[in-house]
């Protein structure tokens, strides 16, 4: 089922969404909000069949990214062409930020790109890098919306300017099309397989995520590894020790942009939210602290996966390219 | 008070469809089919059930605001759960033919204001779906392509609230067209509708049910919580905090069983206090698979 803006009904996106679905149905409506924002959804019940909304976005095109969040850039932006995500990851935040799990894509990617030049523009002489796969996964949608192509168009060429694809998808076919990008990162979300198999439903599984990361950096990508969110398990060293194990085998570290971890951290409303979705997953069973609002699993912990990460990457990878993520 | 409350146990009956139905011939052959009885009569709203198949109808009248009107009446005179399925059924103008096809609105606009609601998952493997627009005088002209009918806003306004979006449906049969007038309309013709449907309609509750349990069992309150809630005086706060952590004491110790008579001398605050250092100690060789 699509639900789509009136106005952007003749959009060059929404024509190819129209002729990749030829047989769906196609309900207009006025503005997103009135389906997404409505009152008493039920995200896990709507998880199991999610309508697709096509949108315009009028505002707030591209914004600051959290500080905690980014990767030594002077400044860091994210911008999220869609709203919510084809996989279901247990942690995942958006099903505590939205009452939806419904996707709404935003057609208008030419406004994405004017305000990122203007962006550009602002901060000129500046390193800056942009997030995409805030709000959603950057590439789980692609085959449908096309989006990667033309950000990769834009940003081809542009000096001192990185933009960050991040995902969990295998659907590299538009990248692997054209030449590598040498300021564009893709960046793929990983954790042990045992535990992506039990949290990161729907998304593929981790042998196919690191058989997508070896053909790009193969093909000449630069890729980011993103241990985000860090699971605690009782065997998590030899867990994340073997995973990182798997990942350098056969990669040339060269091809290795950056890695980045961060904790399991949620807001307090979020983990409640999260927690009744998921009441009897024993993700949400173990004993978490909550400390000024932020549940998580503690300081102790924090600190035994901060520092077993930063060792062991040590190994494969310069010190320099490791960073940790705190939001 | 119902009939069905039984007052010893204190367990009010489980259903888990409610029918909202405007015309008394459009809801008589589901009644039929699911066997239901008649269980107050007293009212407006007619509420027929059969506990045992979990499901209650009401008939409505005709008109969105009897609509939302008597969804209330049946979730208040039932008690009804908050993972229960609302459906309103019945019989719709379309612009096209042929009369008796079936389909599920998937939005629906009250004509007078533009308000929208968009009910339900959609049922695509069984149904096809349609815009619906809910009206205040029955529409002869059919001028959009689009169902008609004079219920379905004023069902969707109130019956997401008593459950949720994804458990409201409205599901409508075609009656009239430009071809078939709606002055041709009787009594026995809705009938022969509803039940040249029934089929598809029980292949929709079906599928339904599906969901339904899901969230029943979501949203159920263990037994052992409320024995415990029932014998202690936990403040709302304590109450909160007991449940969130008999929640995760359970997923830690599926087999084990929350024992009374190990607590008859706690206080709530101990009780909480014990169940949290279990599930402390027990996270010592957590394992998150
Ligand atoms: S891939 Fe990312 S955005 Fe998608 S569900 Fe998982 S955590 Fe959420």
């Amino acid at each position: 089922m699509i639900f789509f803006e009136e106005e952007i009904y003749e959009h060059p996106t929404t024509a190819r969404i129209r002729r990749a679905l030829p047989k769906a149905s196609w309900v207009p409506i006025d503005r997103y909000q009135e389906l997404f924002n409505k009152r008493h959804q039920n995200f896990k019940l709507q998880k199991k069949n999610p309508a697709l909304i096509l949108a315009k976005k009028h505002d707030n095109f591209v914004l600051p990214v959290p500080s905690g969040f980014g990767m030594g850039s002077h400044k860091n932006f994210y911008f999220s062409h869609m709203y919510n995500c084809l996989y279901d990851c247990k942690y995942c935040f958006l099903q505590g930020m939205y009452s939806s799990a419904n996707f709404v894509l935003f057609v208008n990617f030419e406004d994405f790109f004017r305000s990122i030049s203007e962006k550009i523009k602002e901060y000129k002489g500046q390193s800056l890098t942009f997030f995409s796969g805030y709000d959603c996964d950057s590439l789980a949608f692609d085959k449908l919306s096309g989006f990667a192509d033309q950000a990769l168009s834009f940003f081809n060429g542009l000096s001192n300017v990185e933009l960050e694809l991040r995902t969990k998808s295998i659907a590299i076919g538009s990248l692997l099309q054209r030449e590598p990008l040498s300021n564009c990162i893709v960046a793929f979300s990983l954790s042990p397989a045992q535990i992506a198999k039990s949290l990161d439903s729907k998304a593929p599984s981790i042998n196919r995520r690191i058989s997508a990361i070896k053909q790009l950096a193969d093909a000449g990508w630069k890729i980011g590894l993103r241990f985000d969110p860090l699971i605690y398990t009782s065997d998590w060293k030899e867990l994340y020790s073997a995973l990182f194990a798997d990942i350098m085998n056969g990669l040339d570290p060269e091809r290795i942009h950056s890695i980045s971890y961060g904790p399991l951290r949620f807001p307090k409303t979020m983990y409640k939210k999260a927690a009744s979705l998921h009441p009897e997953h024993k993700l949400f069973a173990f004993p978490m602290e909550e400390t000024n609002g932020v549940v998580s699993y503690g300081a102790k912990i924090e600190t035994q996966m901060h520092d077993f990460l930063k060792s062991e990457l040590n190994n494969y990878i310069s010190e320099n390219k490791i960073f940790q993520c705190t939001i | 008070m119902s009939e069905f409350t039984n007052a010893e146990s204190n367990m009010d009956p489980q259903f888990k469809f409610c029918w909202v139905i405007a015309l008394r011939a459009e809801a008589k052959p589901l009644i039929d089919a699911l066997k239901m009885k008649l269980v107050e009569n007293k009212s407006l709203f007619p509420i027929y059930a059969n506990e045992e198949t979990g499901h209650a109808l009401v008939i409505s009248g005709t008109g969105s605001i009897k609509s939302a009107a008597a969804a209330t009446f049946l979730k208040t005179y039932l008690k009804i759960n908050d993972y229960s399925a609302w459906i309103n059924l019945g019989i719709a103008g379309f612009f096209k033919g042929p009369i008796g096809d079936i389909y599920q609105a998937n939005k629906v606009v009250l004509k007078e204001s533009g308000a929208a609601f968009f009910p339900g998952l959609r049922l695509s493997k069984q149904i096809p779906s349609a815009i619906l627009f809910t009206v205040s005088k029955p529409e002869n002209g059919y001028k959009e392509k689009v169902l008609y009918d004079m219920e379905a806003a004023g069902f969707c306004e109130m019956a997401p609230s008593f459950s949720c979006n994804e458990l409201t449906y409205v599901i409508k049969i075609v009656s009239d067209t430009p071809n078939a007038s709606s002055s041709l309309i009787t009594k026995h013709l809705v009938r022969e509708l509803i039940e040249k449907q029934l089929s598809k309609i029980l292949d929709i509750i079906a599928e339904i049910e599906i969901l339904v349990e899901e969230e029943k069992k979501r949203l159920s309150i263990p037994n052992e919580v409320i024995e415990f809630e029932k014998r202690f005086k936990f403040t709302e706060t304590n109450k909160y905090k007991f449940r969130e952590i008999y929640r995760k004491w359970k997923v830690a110790f599926p087999s084990k069983k929350l024992d009374l008579s190990e607590f008859l001398n706690s206080q709530p605050k101990e009780i909480i206090l014990r169940l949290e250092k279990e599930v402390l100690f027990n996270a010592e060789d957590w394992n998150v698979l």
